[in-house]
């Protein structure tokens, strides 16, 4: 039973975080300077999410991470997983 | 014309729901690897697809699930989900303007999708059209497929667990970081308005290695902002 409560209550607390941005800054127009510094929030947030990525000891995570790095830069979506992916597991095999 | 609008919204979907397959591909190990992780820590399968389904947030989810106890502490789990979590106040302020001439309904309901990536695809695509308005259906085809993945597939990642055994030297793990990197590739601009992001990055790395959990995100992020926020006041 309290398992059910704790995960609708973790449900709800998400979604609140989902909402609150938009409730706070949807009636409202902001300077240039508010809305350069909203748009440096994107990459700050998603380079922090993948940051153990880059702080890992393991040579062949490093290697691959450089590879895709490389692939990122140059290609599109899915031809950076693919090369993400095998790139990780041919490195993890021989390295 | 009414018809003309409909199959142009559904062109949008289907081309959301393309652009999202190979986020599928990185979605699916980690949802298999959650939900096998979740049964060993005592929870039903039907409570994982509860659980995946109300929150749909990867990253909170692990954490709640690394956290699970029987009987689970409720207030520990629900702050630490929201420590994680707490990016989507940001993220959904980003949005904002995009989503202020849209129904109400629409866009709570489209709110409710919001992860990392639809997020950043959908932002993305509206930058390169130079619209003024997200491009719902296109949110939606992405929002939908990622979000029926992540609920099946966690579901069954709980029925199967066992069976899945190690899936890290498949190097999966890795189609996250890279769907990432090129969402990140795709916003840069210039060398300068890119420092917070290495600001980011060097302390969310910096506390990831020495506090355990999830504070780096909320950490990297706020140094990054903070960075852009007090160099910004210079050139006043």
């Amino acid at each position: 039973m309290i398992s059910l409560v704790t995960i609708l209550v973790m449900g709800l607390s998400t979604y609140l975080t989902r909402i609150a941005g938009f409730l706070l800054l949807r009636n409202r127009t902001l300077s240039p300077k508010m809305e350069t510094l909203l748009n440096s929030i994107p990459g700050c947030v998603l380079i922090s999410v993948i940051a153990p990525a880059f702080f890992t000891l393991q040579h062949a995570d490093i290697v691959a991470l450089a590879i895709t790095l490389i692939a990122a830069w140059r290609f599109g979506l899915l031809p950076v997983v693919i090369i993400g992916i095998s790139s990780t597991f041919l490195s993890r095999l021989l390295l | 014309m009414e018809s003309k609008v409909t199959s142009n919204k559904i062109n949008e979907f289907r081309r959301g729901q393309q652009d999202a397959i190979p986020v599928l591909l990185g979605f699916i190990p980690f949802a298999l690897v959650l939900g096998a992780q979740a049964t060993q820590k005592g929870l039903p399968p039907y409570l994982v697809a509860l659980m995946t389904g109300t929150n749909f947030a990867g990253g909170s989810e692990f954490t709640a699930v690394e956290l699970w106890t029987s009987p689970p502490h409720i207030l520990l789990i629900v702050s630490m989900s929201l420590l994680v979590n707490i990016r989507h106040v940001l993220m959904g302020a980003v949005i904002a303007r995009y989503l202020r001439y849209l129904p109400k309904r629409k866009a709570f309901f489209a709110l409710f999708f919001m992860c990392d990536e639809s997020w950043a695809m959908s932002l993305r695509d509206t930058l390169k059209n130079q619209q003024t308005t997200f491009s719902l259906p296109y949110y939606f085809g992405i929002s939908s497929c990622l979000y029926l993945t992540w609920v099946s597939f966690t579901f069954l990642g709980a029925l199967f667990g066992e069976e899945i055994g190690d899936l890290h030297k498949f190097g999966f793990d890795m189609a996250f970081t890279a769907v990432f990197l090129v969402l990140l590739r795709g916003m840069y601009r210039s060398a300068k308005e890119a420092i917070p992001w290495l600001i980011s990055l060097v302390v969310a790395g910096i506390v990831y290695l020495m506090i355990p959990g999830a504070w780096y995100v909320a950490a990297g992020t706020i140094a990054g902002l903070l960075f852009a926020v007090l160099t910004n006041r210079e050139t006043v």
